[in-house]
């Protein structure tokens, strides 16, 4: 047994080129897939980590009704293992420089922010840091507005009601700058001890005390879960699952991400199958000598199998060592984007994929075709024996697809998407059982002659089981290949339509009634008109078909709508970018009814119909719901929940009004004036979060090609299988070609015009499938309407036609160099 | 440079003259001499064999009387053209229309039916229902019946019929045939030399075959023998040949 198991050493294996090929498909598989979990993971985490920097905390407990929580309640946290920090936030006057400002106070106690960093910078012209604590007592930071409209200097004195503070430093960016109302007037940051010696906050003060929670996952549902009964509804109790712009891009990243791991499994297990099948022919003649040797079929069997599991150590060892530093190379280009450091460590979790994905495409690709080699009879050493018909193979196809869709199941989690990818597939199964019956109708009657078309058509017909089984493999390698090219563009198309260059980063909020003509005029006056302008009136939702909400919807769902105010609006026609999914928008002159977001109204079960109840200060109204409507709250535009029309309920009510306009980077200064003009109207800069959504989706963008580099190799690695499955046979046609007087230029053309065909064939049969996929996986990704993508519909049949004659060429090559008698000879 | 379609020449002419045919290769440092001075002129209509041991030198030797390879030095005169000078594709379009091969192992393309093995070489010369005459070939060899087997599905003395019938497709002037019974058995042997002379005298080819074995060789017209890489014709055969003609 010595001599067959060296025979049948992994070393001596490496040395085939089927096996190379095996080894490169199990490599480049393990790689992507895991790379591209591993890569997931870490979105996973940055995602959960930098939502939560967007509350400086994993939870926030909100407090709107001016008084601080009981003191117990902190003790709570503390007490159940949580951290814990303070803010109290709240308008006043400052005074300083030049005079006097309104001021939106944020006092943080020392442990501020829990999580993520505040951007920070010491004199207007010092580079920014990062700093994990808020100013110390007796100290206050500044905007860099506040800064320019008060005339300051960085070491002044700032008054602060009754207290005078240094300025010590420039507020650049708090990681929960996010969208707060309190958040408006140019921002100062102070210690929070020093809050009760600045006097400003008396009984009845707008002020909100905002209490920080960060934990573990447990102990801060457990905490809640001892909280809520005490809670009342001024306290708001905030997690971070709220649809951020950031959240978003990276989820679809990471969706993406996943679905080109899913293809890359697809064509991994595609590749090891076709070069496995090779690999398996060519044994026989070994086996069927062992077998005369004496070796038993279950020898045969076991010693395969130690073979296929060498490989699988190989390729998991190979794949590994390739994807770990690819991934520490996307992280760094993660923290990059991020501005700051992501964690670098290798989730053992996120590795089970690729090990899966190894362990399938082995055992149920490469398995089969190796294991039938225990029926080959030892007669085929003295007389080669028909070799395998198609049907015999045809359950293991079948059990390998089922592993195989099984595994993109479990990998994306997604039966959409498994059921978009077969139904791609099947479709270009027919197409192709189609064509193939075509060309045997078609080229029967056809001979060679002299012409190379003539020549390669032939050949595709009498090759023709070959050639169809060639074009299903490429066209399948395209399909999947042509369906990321295609969901990459229109992902890209959609981050880059959500947040164009002139994307609103300013709003304008707590305009008054009387002050929203000026505003209009005087920025169109500055050649910059604004955007709608909508009204607002804060209210709550209380009532549900005249049910108190809290009890009417289920108790499981934590709506953070329910516990706070909204911000309600009339409008009379519907926003560009929002979309009626249900009932009517508003006809003219219908003053009843209000209008829904869908994702609201979905959680909490409202339909058409259905009548909801708001309190607006002292008053309630009731309207019965008349459309649900889809909105884009990534828009960076005013959105809202709740839509009345004009003249409607909210027609009374005490209203401000709200808009958002694109303001460059050169005019910021502009802000000033207005400021100065309209001292009470609220300015929301939200440019650097813009800014901040922009880099990071170019540096995903550039993980994302890196990515779809990585299964673009895959797929030439299936194809240059494919091919090199048939070199020999091709190698010894062209010989016997030559030699029966074929000249070198009707060979070379004949070729290429073969291959050609072949890749322009199965090209188009690619694209067509992956457009029938991609609108299946847009329609509910992106829910858009099918189009065909004509650039990539027309370049890839053309490419891959292009592709395929340059490797037919290229297998020609040793076949043109040689004498055609030496090469009879090397191929006996 | 000769014109390889050139209408066939006439009768007095031999149907190939070789002058001072050598035959290197380098073997890394070294130059290994296959084939050394051979001079050799055979008749039209000749059947002529090439008795050697393995390694002696007579596969290369038909390899370049055929236009397979070019020799190092030396000229070959194959039908009028000198097949030395002639480029690549003019030695192809020579093959095509006038060499026929057999070869000791068959050298069927495994995924074309034997009707289809039969056919590649009309196609290759251009010529009209090629499929008819590769019929009326396979027929003749008696594989009428096997048309569309593949050549795995055919035993190894099928396989070269069914080479023997491709051989004589394009209607060759000559015939090349490499131990054309190498890898038969006798009786199998037997039945395809009989064949291949049957054909070679209807068709008026004339043969040039390398063989180790010398009952085969005999039912030749002539015999030489090589060894060594050097070409010699037995003595006494000169004066036999002279006799039979």
């Amino acid at each position: 047994m010595a001599a067959s198991q060296k025979l049948a050493s992994a070393g001596r294996d490496l040395r085939q080129r089927d096996v190379r090929v095996v080894l490169a498909a199990l490599v480049i598989a393990v790689a992507t897939v895991a790379t591209i979990a591993l890569f997931a993971s870490q979105l996973q985490r940055t995602l959960v980590s930098s939502a939560s920097a967007f509350l400086a905390a994993d939870r926030q407990l909100e407090a709107e009704n001016g008084r601080p929580v009981p003191q117990a309640w902190v003790a709570g946290a503390t007490s159940r293992g949580l951290a814990t920090a303070q803010m109290i936030e709240f308008s006043t006057m400052v005074f300083g420089g030049e005079g006097f400002q309104l001021v939106a106070v944020k006092a943080v106690s020392g442990d501020y922010p829990l999580r993520g960093e505040i951007e920070y910078q010491a004199t207007p012209d010092a580079p920014r840091e990062m700093r994990s604590g808020g100013p110390a007592p007796g100290e206050v930071w500044v905007t860099p507005r506040l800064l320019r409209l008060l005339d300051l200097q960085v070491g002044d004195p700032l008054e602060v009601g009754s207290l005078a503070l240094r300025v010590t430093g420039l507020l650049v960016r708090e990681p929960d700058g996010g969208f707060r109302m309190s958040a408006l007037a140019p921002r100062i940051m102070m210690h929070v001890d020093d809050v009760p010696a600045t006097g400003v906050i008396q009984e009845g003060s707008r002020v909100e005390y905002v209490y920080l929670f960060a934990g573990d996952e447990a102990r801060l549902d457990a905490y809640y879960k001892w909280l809520q009964p005490q809670l009342q509804p001024s306290h708001e109790w905030e997690s971070i699952r709220d649809g951020e712009t950031l959240s978003e891009s990276l989820e679809r990243a990471e969706s993406f991400l996943l679905l080109g791991g899913s293809l890359a499994v697809l064509l991994a297990a595609v590749a090891v199958a076709v070069a496995s099948r090779q690999y398996a022919l060519a044994q026989r003649d070994t086996v069927a000598l062992l077998k005369t040797l004496g070796v038993s079929g279950q020898q045969v069997g076991r010693l395969y199998l130690r073979r296929l599991a060498v490989w699988g150590l190989l390729g998991v060892a190979g794949g590994l060592a390739l994807a770990i530093p690819l991934y520490w190379l996307l992280s760094g280009l993660l923290a990059e984007a991020l501005e700051r450091p992501v964690d670098y460590g290798v989730d053992p979790a996120a590795l089970t994929p690729a090990l899966l994905t190894a362990l399938v495409s082995l055992f149920a690709f490469a398995y089969p075709p190796v294991r039938r080699l225990r029926h080959v009879p030892a007669m085929r050493v003295l007389r080669s024996q028909p070799g395998e018909s198609g049907r015999e193979a045809l359950p293991d196809l079948l059990i390998a697809l089922l592993a195989v869709f099984g595994l993109v199941w479990m990998y994306a989690r997604d039966l959409y998407l498994v059921v978009a990818l077969i139904g791609g597939l099947a479709l270009l199964l027919l197409v192709l059982a189609a064509l193939g019956w075509g060309m045997v109708a078609g080229l029967r009657r056809l001979s060679g002659g002299g012409s190379a078309l003539r020549l390669a058509l032939v050949g595709l017909y009498r090759h023709r089981r070959a050639s169809l089984s060639q074009i299903a493999v490429f066209a399948m390698t395209l399909m999947l290949a042509a369906t990321l090219i295609l969901v990459r563009t229109s992902l890209l198309d959609d981050w880059q339509g959500q947040l164009p260059d002139d994307a609103p980063n300013h709003f304008l909020i707590n305009i008054a009634p009387d002050a929203v003509d000026d505003v209009a005029t005087y920025w169109e006056q500055r050649g910059m008109p604004l955007d709608q302008l909508y009204p607002m009136v804060r209210g709550r939702l209380t009532e549900l078909n005249g049910q108190p909400v809290l009890e009417a919807v289920s108790k499981d769902e934590r709506i953070n709508a329910l516990n706070r105010e909204l911000n309600l609006t009339w409008m009379d026609s519907l926003p560009e970018d929002n979309r009626i999914v249900a009932g009517q928008w508003f006809g003219a002159g219908e003053t009843a009814g209000v209008s829904i977001e869908a994702e609201l109204a979905e959680r909490l079960g409202v339909t058409v119909g259905d009548v909801l109840g708001f309190t607006i200060g002292s008053q309630t109204i009731a309207e019965p719901v008349t459309s649900i409507r889809t909105v884009q709250w990534d828009s960076m535009k005013p959105n809202f929940y709740m839509a009345f029309p004009p003249g409607g309920a909210l027609d009374n009510m005490p209203a401000t009004w709200i808009t958002s306009f694109y303001l460059t980077r050169e005019r910021k200064t502009e802000l000033n004036g207005f400021s100065r003009e309209f001292p009470t109207v609220s300015i929301l800069e939200v440019d650097h979060i813009i800014e901040r959504i922009q880099d990071i989706v170019r540096q995903v963008t550039q993980a994302i090609e890196a990515i779809l580099a990585l299964i673009l190799a895959a797929a030439l690695v299936v194809m240059a299988a494919v091919v090199s499955a048939t070199l020999q046979d091709r190698q010894r046609e062209g010989a016997l070609l030559r030699t029966l007087g074929g000249r070198q230029s009707l060979l070379v053309r004949a070729t290429m015009i073969e291959f050609a065909v072949l890749g322009f064939v199965a090209g188009l049969l690619g694209v067509i499938a992956a457009e029938g996929a991609v609108w299946a996986l847009q329609f509910r990704m992106f829910e858009a309407g099918f189009r065909w993508h004509w650039p990539v519909v027309v370049a890839i049949p053309l490419v891959s036609a292009l592709v395929l004659a340059v490797f037919g060429r290229w297998q020609l090559t040793p076949v043109l160099r040689v004498s055609p008698m030496l090469l009879l000879r090397r191929l006996e | 440079m000769t014109d390889p379609n050139r209408p066939t020449t006439t009768a007095g002419t031999p149907m190939l003259k070789v002058s001072e045919l050598t035959h290197r290769v380098e073997l890394g440092n070294d130059t290994l001499t296959i084939l050394q001075g051979v001079n050799l002129e055979i008749n039209r209509g000749e059947s002529v064999a090439i008795v050697g041991r393995s390694g002696s030198g007579k596969t290369t030797l038909l390899g370049l009387l055929a236009g397979l390879d070019t020799p190092s030095e030396g000229s070959v005169v194959l039908d009028g053209a000198v097949v030395s000078d002639l480029n690549e594709d003019e030695r192809a379009r020579l093959r095509a229309q006038r060499v026929g091969f057999v070869f000791q192992s068959f050298q069927l393309l495994p995924a074309l039916t034997a009707l289809e093995n039969v056919m590649l070489p009309l196609e290759l010369g251009g010529v009209e229902h090629p499929e008819r005459k590769a019929r009326e070939l396979l027929e003749r060899v008696g594989l009428g019946q096997r048309l569309q087997h593949t050549p795995r599905q055919l035993s190894g003395g099928e396989q070269q019929r069914v080479a023997i019938a491709r051989a004589f497709a394009s209607n060759p002037v000559i015939l090349f045939a490499d131990e054309p019974t190498g890898n038969l058995d006798n009786r199998t042997g037997q039945a395809i030399s009989d064949l291949l002379m049957a054909l070679n005298s209807e068709q008026g080819t004339t043969l040039v075959m390398v063989t180790h074995d010398e009952h085969l060789a005999t039912r030749c017209q002539r015999q030489f023998s090589i060894e060594a890489g050097v070409l010699s014709e037995p003595a006494g055969a000169e004066r036999r040949r002279e006799a039979l003609s």
